[in-house]
């Protein structure tokens, strides 16, 4: 007979990635998020990666627009939030050593606290923020959801950890 | 009772340290007995984390004793 809580808890056996992957999305995070953060500091235009690459859809000022070929442009972006991404997401979604049923419960309560907390600063930057700066907005608010939620969950994981040390 | 009050405060009260003293069980050795993260008893513990029943049983089952006696529900208005 399982009961209803197990049910929830073993979904999220099923949909979560084996430990061993956490290491590997922090191993791709970092270097990544490094990466990025050099990327909006120096500006996209000043980092030279230019490569032929396959696009579903391009289009450019002053150019043909671009549809399913292959075009030359900077892909310092793409490579800096793909891999941002791909890190965050095995992080994020991929299993403690021990699953239990307060991980999993804490699990479901950081998902819940990121977004909350993302869109309520997205709403604050639809009020306040206008013209070129709101696509910065944008474009950041892409990750921060992930990087929110991770945020969240390790901080309650590692406070509860420093006190779990002090006790016996 | 406001939000904020019901998010702060799970309405059950345990003598779950109490209780291990008694058997003179680490939070590690406990957490091993019922195949949980140490976090978890330490969750519980301070009063962050309620138990699900299955756990609570399972506990209760660890020192011999209902679960009753080792998490009480906190009277409320």
């Amino acid at each position: 007979m399982l009961y209803i809580h197990q049910n929830f808890y073993f979904m999220q056996n099923k949909l979560l990635l084996p430990h061993k992957w956490k290491r590997i999305g922090w191993i791709i995070l970092i270097p990544s998020f490094v990466f990025g953060l050099y990327l909006i500091i120096f500006g996209i235009e000043n980092v030279h990666l230019n490569a032929r690459t396959f696009a579903i859809l391009d289009i450019e000022i002053l150019k043909d627009t671009k549809i399913f070929s292959f075009i030359s442009t900077n892909i310092s972006a793409t490579i800096a939030g793909s891999l941002f991404i791909t890190g965050s997401l095995l992080v994020g979604f991929s299993k403690e050593k021990v699953e239990d049923e307060f991980i999993s419960n804490l699990r479901l309560t950081s998902l819940l606290w990121a977004v909350l907390v993302n869109y309520i600063l997205l709403l604050f930057a639809f009020l306040f923020i206008y013209g070129l700066p709101f696509f910065d907005v944008m474009v950041y608010n892409c990750f921060t959801i992930l990087i929110f939620f991770i945020v969240r969950f390790n901080y309650v994981l590692y406070r509860n950890f420093k006190k779990a040390g002090r006790e016996k | 009772m406001s939000y904020i009050e019901i998010l702060k405060k799970p309405d059950v009260k345990n003598n779950l340290r109490v209780e291990r003293a008694i058997s003179n069980l680490t939070q590690e050795e406990l957490a091993k007995k019922i195949s949980v993260s140490r976090q978890t008893i330490n969750a519980i513990e301070s009063g962050k984390y309620v138990p699900s029943t299955v756990l609570a049983l399972k506990i209760a089952n660890v020192f011999g004793k209902h679960v009753e006696d080792i998490f009480m529900l906190e009277k409320k208005d």
